[in-house]
């Protein structure tokens, strides 16, 4: 056990003192999910504004000066042309849109048919057609209105069904289900990502400097010394998952427009019960992580070739990481035992509090047996003569 | 002491290995059929061209490589069988000064000192004597990867023998330092042999050799083809050089001896 906290002091003392570690494990974690949420909303919300109080330049051709009058409450510019030129300017921007009525609309509303309109735009001007067709709506209801009232129909007379929508999930589950699917995708990711740059500094590194060759020289076994290197690296691992986990709290507290429920929901998460059961869960993942490339990167004889062998694995943990997203994947007897989406779909039903005890407990033992599996790996790799040395 | 018997190294090769090295056959002799022995208060060279097999055969001394046959005890320990109480006798070092960039001195002898079981105390005294000796103190708190060669090899020493080691293994110690660092290498082994440790040694510089050493082996092409003391090599030379009496030897121009 000596051996084993003797390594791993030095590995911690040597990898944070590495930039690349420091910005993988700690930096890019906390930043992430801040970035993304307060980043991307904030960005989103100035973008939408800008957009919003834009006057767009729209023309008519044979509209009712009812419409006219009343349209868009000078957010709009009117401008005068015909078809084909309306055209040729929403092709070169210099029109939003373009509303063409049929020559005999006045007629078809008056004899209570639907009249004749063509919305011209550009989809790539994406709030374009959304504020148009905002004013349209408003403009139909008038016109329906106005029909009703002509016909001496009531509006309840139209409508057949009275809707309530009664949703009785709670918040938590509601929640849970909503950013349940993309919060472990983080995790899981930066667990993995975590893990590259210590295992490729510590074995890699090791055997490219050739320190490795004194270091096995010690009377200590290569087992200890592996599994002091495997638990460092699964540590960093473990470290830039619980730092994302952070990240996303810190950052949802800087957002602006958050519902009370939803932050409410958020602060729980971290609760005692839901990280512990979270880090039964990242404990043997990260241990996996760091055991699965420990076993691959031992084989390389530099960090150019380690990062060859690293590449496609990002691939296989972003996969299933992301099927957890697609709605419908769910965790059953048959999911429960697929690594990664197995962990992803839980923390999906702890978040919501709808996860199965034995399907957890079926989760943490499979990770555990692919941890141990991993180790076993490495340690039959790391014993070879041919890979430790370079 | 060291006793190597009848040792072979071989390696196995694969089609593109077999293809590079223009062989047939799938495996390959780095070591074959070595024997001598390094004893205790006398420092033992081994000479040879490069890719002779010396690092190869070092390394098995120093438990690093499995032998495929033979036996190699260190002070009566087998390296295979009891490779931890042998690990635990040796210092090994290699020219190339393999070290942690990261780290300063201070922790890099802490870390290997931790990794023997050293006592606190025998630590701090054993690293004080050593430090002071090689003039680590000066750039202490510095990290290796601010440290020049000749330093780093400095440091390399008081790792590999922080632990007071028995035998000691230097592969090419002084290859690429200056001549002060070389020199204070050199003053070192001639400490190691007064102390009585057994001292084994692989070099290029047949000065070196002709100061420091009390018996040599010569390899090449993984065969032991010369091994005799010093003063015999020497004779051996006759008013020739011992750099071209080596020479001589290795194209089997001269006798060998074993």
């Amino acid at each position: 056990m000596k051996t084993i906290i003797t390594v791993i002091k030095k590995e911690f003392t040597d990898i944070f003192r590495d930039k690349r570690t420091l910005i993988s494990a700690i930096l890019v974690p906390a930043l992430a999910f801040p970035l993304l949420i307060v980043g991307v909303s904030k960005l989103r919300v100035k973008l939408s504004d800008q957009e919003e109080g834009k006057k767009l330049k729209i023309a008519f051709i044979q509209a009712p000066e009812s419409l006219k009058s009343g349209f868009g409450k000078g957010n709009f510019e009117f401008m005068d042309l015909d078809l084909e030129d309306g055209k040729t300017a929403i092709l070169n921007d210099s029109l939003d849109a373009m509303l063409a009525f049929g020559s005999n609309f006045s007629q078809q509303i008056d004899q209570l048919k639907p009249g004749d309109l063509n919305i011209y735009y550009k989809s790539t001007n994406e709030t374009a057609y959304d504020r148009v067709s905002e004013e349209v709506k408003s403009f139909e209801e008038v016109l329906l209105q106005e029909r009703m009232q002509k016909l001496n129909i009531s509006s309840e007379a139209i409508q057949p069904l009275k809707i309530s929508e009664n949703d009785l999930a709670p918040p938590k589950e509601q929640i849970g289900r909503r950013i349940g699917g993309f919060l472990p995708y983080m995790f899981i990711l930066f667990c993995f990502m975590g893990c590259v740059v210590p295992a490729t500094a510590l074995i890699t590194g090791e055997k490219e400097s050739g320190t490795i060759e004194t270091l096995l020289t010690v009377p200590a076994s290569r087992f200890k010394i592996l599994l002091g290197k495997m638990i460092t690296i699964a540590m960093v691992g473990l470290s830039a998952s619980l730092i994302t986990l952070l990240g996303m709290v810190a950052g949802l507290k800087f957002l602006p427009n958050i519902p009370e429920d939803f932050l409410e929901v958020i602060s729980n998460l971290l609760g005692a019960k839901f990280i512990l059961m979270l880090i039964a869960m990242l404990v043997p993942l990260s241990l996996f992580f760091a055991g699965t490339l420990s076993a691959l990167v031992v084989r390389a004889k530099s960090f150019r070739e380690a990062q060859s062998y690293v590449s496609p694995l990002t691939f296989l943990v972003i996969i299933p990481a992301m099927l957890a997203l697609i709605p419908g994947v769910s965790l059953n007897w048959q999911t429960v035992w697929i690594p990664i989406l197995n962990i992803a779909l839980a923390t999906k039903e702890i978040i919501a509090g709808t996860i199965s005890i034995p399907m957890y407990a079926s989760i943490v033992l499979s990770l555990i047996v692919l941890a141990v599996m991993a180790l076993m790996a490495s340690i039959r790799q790391f014993s070879k003569e041919g890979m430790v040395l370079k | 002491m060291i006793e190597v018997k009848n040792t072979s190294k071989q390696y196995s090769l694969n089609r593109k290995q077999q293809k590079e090295l223009r062989i047939k056959a799938n495996t390959v002799a780095a070591v074959n059929n070595v024997s001598f022995s390094c004893k205790p208060g006398r420092v033992f060279s081994l000479l040879g061209p490069n890719g002779a097999g010396k690092t190869t055969l070092l390394r098995m001394i120093a438990t690093i490589l499995t032998p495929s046959s033979g036996n190699i005890e260190v002070s009566g320990f087998n390296t295979v069988s009891h490779s931890k109480e042998v690990r635990r006798k040796i210092g090994f070092l290699t020219g190339s000064t393999n070290l942690y960039d990261r780290l300063t001195p201070g922790e890099i002898v802490k870390y290997f000192a931790d990794l023997y079981g050293m006592e606190k105390n025998e630590f701090n005294q054993r690293k004080e004597e050593l430090f002071t000796r090689l003039g680590i103190n000066d750039f202490l708190k510095k990290r290796i990867g601010q440290l020049s060669t000749g330093m780093k090899q400095k440091v390399s020493i008081a790792r590999s023998m922080i632990h007071d080691p028995e035998v000691v293994i230097f592969d090419e110690p002084t290859s690429g330092l200056d001549v002060i660092t070389a020199n204070s290498i050199i003053q070192l082994i001639r400490d190691c042999k007064k102390e009585g440790k057994t001292v084994i040694f692989s070099s290029h510089i047949m000065s070196e050799v002709d100061l420091l050493c009390d018996d040599l082996a010569i390899i090449s092409k993984g065969s032991l083809i010369y091994n005799n003391s010093m003063d015999a090599f020497r004779e051996e030379a006759s008013g020739q050089s011992l750099t071209a009496t080596f020479i001589d030897i290795v194209a089997d121009k001269k006798p060998q001896l074993i």
